[in-house]
């Protein structure tokens, strides 16, 4: 494993290395995450990107054992000295919504129907600490008041389906930073709200951050939401990761075909088109999990892939083209020189 | 809420007035009241009499609300088998039966909850595939027969395998000679009847809490709940229970119905002089006069439970509530 | 209520409903009530290769193939009761009377002498042909009446929804057992009655599942090229309905035999000299207690595992139609 990435040095809050999570399935096995690596500096926000089934998710409910039981996982999930994976279930349930919290999509299923918000935001709390009532309600108020809810007082009361998509969200990000986490960990928190409520959200993200000094990890398929916040990036395909930069470099000098295609196909405001201009797109569909190609899994779809040679033989290995930067690409300082 | 549950009484008063229209009439019909007149001296002028007498010469709207006048009143009419008044017959009754009820519900409730929680956590264990076994077993056994079973094998087998003084339950009755109120006895001589009663509900509830258990555990808000870090017993009881209980109570209320026609059988075979019995009687002997009030009695508390479980859905649901 | 909640709540109350009381059994339930949300089975176009879909899931489900054994066995020596029968119909031996089960008597006889082994297969033969013709009539009507309803909505899905109300507040075997006292108790009159009531069963559930299905978006697709309702409902929402209203005739089977036999059992169904497997138990059941208990149990046995087949190859099918439901 190299050194430092782009940002400083020092001790990563969170070490992933080599994980690995598959399902046993009718057909075969299926191999939603492959031999995945990466670190999250204190207070960094690291960017996971890319599309439905890359395996962001899984590693993200990996990291804090929230698989069903039929996954196999293979891998090391270091955070303060301790194997996660390695810990008993006790154990994890203490870290997890104090130490490392996770904010999940779509709220309104997030949230349990039956229980009011503040009840529910409370909970996170005294699950972890003895708390005195009229210390407790002040908190959940204050929590309520940090992510922006108006009235805190008497949406406390209310029931999720009376708040709004986008209040649900905060409402959710709320519960998790109930217990200042060192690591929050955000799925798709934007993916179900429209844009204008997505800049709200993201900018709570933002604040919170500011305040606490909590690392994110931020899961996406939406590249603009990455480049707003992040410091780093990985993006995954198929299960694997294919690139992990700083946000800049990912961007401006991205060295693998498949975010190369993804940034081209991105619909660009600030450039003139040719009336015979067509929206860039990555032809192919995603492969499957359990039936994957040889070799490199995106040579199917890659327009640079030299087929029957490196590309369709073995598997590319994450590795650094530039300081600071890696890619799984036989080929990338050609394809981008 | 109180809006709520206003427009469903408003709905359901014209649907009990309707169906007590129709069961009269059909109950009239099926049995006419001066059959034994008929039967009897068939003097044309003493049947007539007899009709007039009874309202039977009128329209038969007519006749519906003469006794829709008398029913609200609480004059129910005399029984045509045994000369008693008919309040005093059902209320007597509805005791016993409300008893079996009561126990029944309870009873069902509280094994169906503990299967269907257990059977959903440990899917698959084998005491998960033992219950789903008796629960198969439980929903195709006729309760009638079960009933006889329990009898012959619970009560009377065992007094001669174990040379017993008297069986260990009892199945006549709810109480033996005079004993009377909640004790020994009494347990002994629920416990077949509403065994009966129940096996085949315990069987329905048991799969559909497991189910219902199971659909539960799969939403995200219970992987909320263990990505807070709430100990794992509490994420099944105060999250997962506590949502698979709503569909519940509409699969319970909805069984009142079943129940109520259960005692029919389970009196007969037990002895026991309730609602179940005195409809069972009462159509043998062609009662028509208990018959309507039987069934308008019985729907009127179906309807009533039906309400109940709306209200107990209202409260373990907070999204119906505004409506 | 929104209207999903109503269809929701009414449904799963069918469900509840059928569960239990000894007259239409629930898988129907486990099924409608909680899996209605999603829709009934197989979704999407139906491709000519769901048969063998269908065909290999259900295979999978041993249990289920083998009720299918089962159920041919029981249909076999009933109906074949008039060849493989030991004794006639209605020999009796007054002079023997009431013996154990032995040799010559397998299941013993009654007080009359009669072979209880015969007697149960002839019974068997009403047993089954009430049940067998109760389903298959309530599910043609009442699949019918609940598609048309769920589909064309408004004024014939509150027709129905409102008239099968007034049968709900009744317990069923009051309704029934009024009933056969006016219409007599042949056999016809015993399965249209016992039809009369379970189609309404089955009417509410496939109201259910066509209104759902109508909310998929491949039929609004459909409507929006142009399909007729006719095309629609055939191309379309049969297709996806079939399996889950199959499902549903084999599960009224079993709750419709547990019917009869309930009926006939308190006297208010079947009557000599017509004989089912719950008029051999009413004539039974005065024994218990007695030596003669023997009488009770071949019976009794018969309608449980004849009804447990039924509800194995009921729950082998719905899984087969509707592998998303997951649970056994």
């Amino acid at each position: 494993m190299s050194t430092a990435d782009a940002r400083g040095a020092g001790e990563p809050l969170l070490s992933v290395e080599q994980l690995s999570v598959t399902f046993p399935t009718d057909d075969g096995l299926l191999h939603a995450v492959d031999d995945v690596s990466f670190r999250v500096m204190p207070s960094e926000t690291l960017g996971i990107v890319g599309e439905s089934g890359s395996g962001k998710t899984v590693t993200s409910m990996a990291v804090l054992g929230l698989l069903p039981g039929r996954a196999r996982v293979s891998g090391r999930v270091m955070f303060e000295g301790r194997d996660l994976r390695a810990l008993p279930e006790k154990d994890l349930e203490k870290i997890r919504g104090d130490r490392i919290a996770m904010v999940f999509q779509d709220a309104l299923a997030s949230l349990n129907p039956a229980h009011k918000v503040g009840d529910q935001i409370a909970e996170a709390v005294t699950v972890h600490r003895k708390i005195g009532k009229s210390d407790l309600e002040a908190r959940v108020l204050e929590l309520l008041d940090l992510v922006g809810i108006p009235n805190p007082t008497d949406r406390a009361e209310q029931y999720p389906h009376e708040y709004s998509g986008g209040m649900r969200q905060r409402a959710m990000i709320a519960m998790a930073i109930a217990n200042d986490p060192d690591l929050l960990i955000a799925d798709e928190p934007t993916t179900a709200l429209d844009v204008t409520i997505q800049a709200q959200v993201l900018d709570v993200l933002e604040r919170i951050q500011e305040r606490t000094r909590s690392a994110i990890v931020l899961i996406t398929h939406d590249l603009g939401v990455v480049a707003g916040v992040a410091d780093r990036v990985m993006v995954m395909y198929a299960g694997q990761q294919v690139e992990l930069a700083s946000v800049d470099d990912l961007f401006y000098e991205s060295r693998h075909p498949y975010t190369a295609g993804l940034l081209a196909s991105l619909p660009r405001l600030d450039r003139r088109a040719d009336k015979s201009d067509r929206l860039h797109r990555i032809s192919g569909q995603p492969p499957s999990m359990v039936f994957r190609p040889s070799g490199c899994s995106f040579h199917p779809r890659c327009p640079d892939a030299r087929l029957g040679g490196a590309c369709t033989q073995s598997v590319p290995e994450l590795r650094e083209v530039r300081p600071g930067h890696r890619a799984a690409c036989h080929f990338a300082e050609e394809i981008f020189q | 809420m109180l809006n709520f549950l206003g427009r469903r009484i408003l709905y359901t008063i014209p649907v009990v007035l309707i169906a007590s229209f129709l069961l009269f009439v059909f109950v009239r019909a099926t049995f006419d009241p001066t059959a034994k007149l008929r039967s009897g001296r068939a003097d044309s002028a003493a049947v007539a009499r007899e009709q007039e007498r009874l309202g039977l010469d009128k329209p038969v709207v007519v006749q519906y609300t003469n006794w829709l006048g008398d029913f609200v009143r609480g004059d129910w009419g005399q029984s045509e088998r045994t000369r008693e008044d008919v309040f005093d017959m059902i209320r007597r009754s509805l005791w016993y039966t409300v008893q079996l009820i009561f126990w029944g519900i309870l009873l069902s409730a509280t094994i169906a909850i503990a299967v269907g929680v257990y059977s959903a956590v440990k899917q698959y264990s084998p005491l998960d595939y033992t219950f789903t076994g008796m629960s198969f077993v439980g929903l195709a056994l006729p309760p009638f027969w079960f009933g006889l079973i329990a009898i012959e094998l619970l009560a009377v087998q065992p007094v001669k395998w174990f040379d017993l003084q008297q069986p260990i339950f009892s199945f006549v009755g709810l109480h033996s000679g005079d004993s009377t109120g909640f004790n020994l006895d009494y347990l002994r001589h629920l416990a077949l009847p509403v065994l009966t009663l129940t096996v085949q509900i315990i069987a329905g509830w048991s799969r559909f809490q497991r189910a219902s258990m199971l659909d539960v555990l799969q939403s995200d808000y219970i992987r909320t709940a263990r990505a807070k870090g709430v100990p794992r017993r509490q994420v099944i009881v105060k999250h997962g229970l506590r949502n698979a209980l709503i569909p519940l109570v509409t699969v319970m209320a909805l069984d009142i119905g079943v129940l109520f026609g259960g005692v029919i059988i389970t009196e007969t075979i037990f002895s026991i002089p309730g609602m179940g019995r005195l409809f069972y009687d009462s159509l043998l002997a062609g009662d028509a006069t208990v018959l309507v009030a039987w069934t308008v009695v019985t729907a009127v508390f179906i309807v009533t439970f039906n309400l109940l479980a709306d209200v107990l859905y209202g409260v373990l649901d907070p999204r119906v509530r505004l409506s | 209520m929104i209207p999903e909640e109503e269809m929701r709540r009414s449904d799963s109350q069918l469900a509840g409903r059928m569960d239990t009381g000894g007259i239409v059994p629930t898988e129907l339930s486990a099924r409608a009530g909680v899996e209605l949300s999603g829709g009934g089975g197989g979704d999407g176009p139906v491709a000519r290769s769901q048969w063998q879909l269908f065909r290999k899931r259900f295979l999978r489900h041993r249990v289920a193939v083998g009720s299918i054994f089962v159920l041919l066995f029981m249909t076999v020596i009933c109906f074949g009761a008039s060849w493989i029968a030991p004794y006639d119909r209605n020999s009796q031996d007054l002079l023997l009377g009431p013996v154990s089960p032995n040799a010559d008597h397998w299941f013993g006889t009654d007080e009359l002498g009669r072979d209880q082994l015969s007697r149960l297969l002839f019974a068997g033969q009403i047993s089954l042909q009430i049940g067998i013709t109760v389903a298959l009539l309530s599910t043609v009507v009442g699949a019918t009446v609940g598609a048309v309803a769920g589909f064309f909505g408004k004024a014939t899905d509150q027709a129905l929804m409102r008239f099968t109300d007034l049968f709900l507040i009744v317990p069923d075997i009051a309704i029934l057992a009024l009933a056969l006292q006016y219409f007599g108790q042949t056999n016809f009159t015993i399965i249209l009655v016992l039809a009369g009531i379970f189609w309404m069963y089955i009417a509410r559930v496939v109201r259910g599942q066509v209104l759902s299905l109508k909310e998929k978006e491949y039929v609004e697709a459909a409507r929006a090229a142009g399909a007729s309702p006719f095309r629609i409902i055939t191309r379309h929402l049969i297709p996806n309905t079939i399996g889950p209203i199959m499902v549903d005739a084999t599960l009224a089977v079993a709750g419709a035999i547990i019917a009869e036999s309930t009926l006939s059992f308190l006297g208010f169904g079947v009557q000599p000299p017509n004989t089912s497997w719950g008029k051999m138990l009413s004539d039974a059941g005065g024994y218990v207690g007695t030596d003669k208990a023997y009488l009770l149990y071949f019976p009794g046995a018969a309608i449980l595992i004849t009804v447990l087949a039924v509800n194995f190859l009921g729950d082998g099918l719905r899984d087969a139609f509707d592998p998303q439901s997951g649970r056994k």
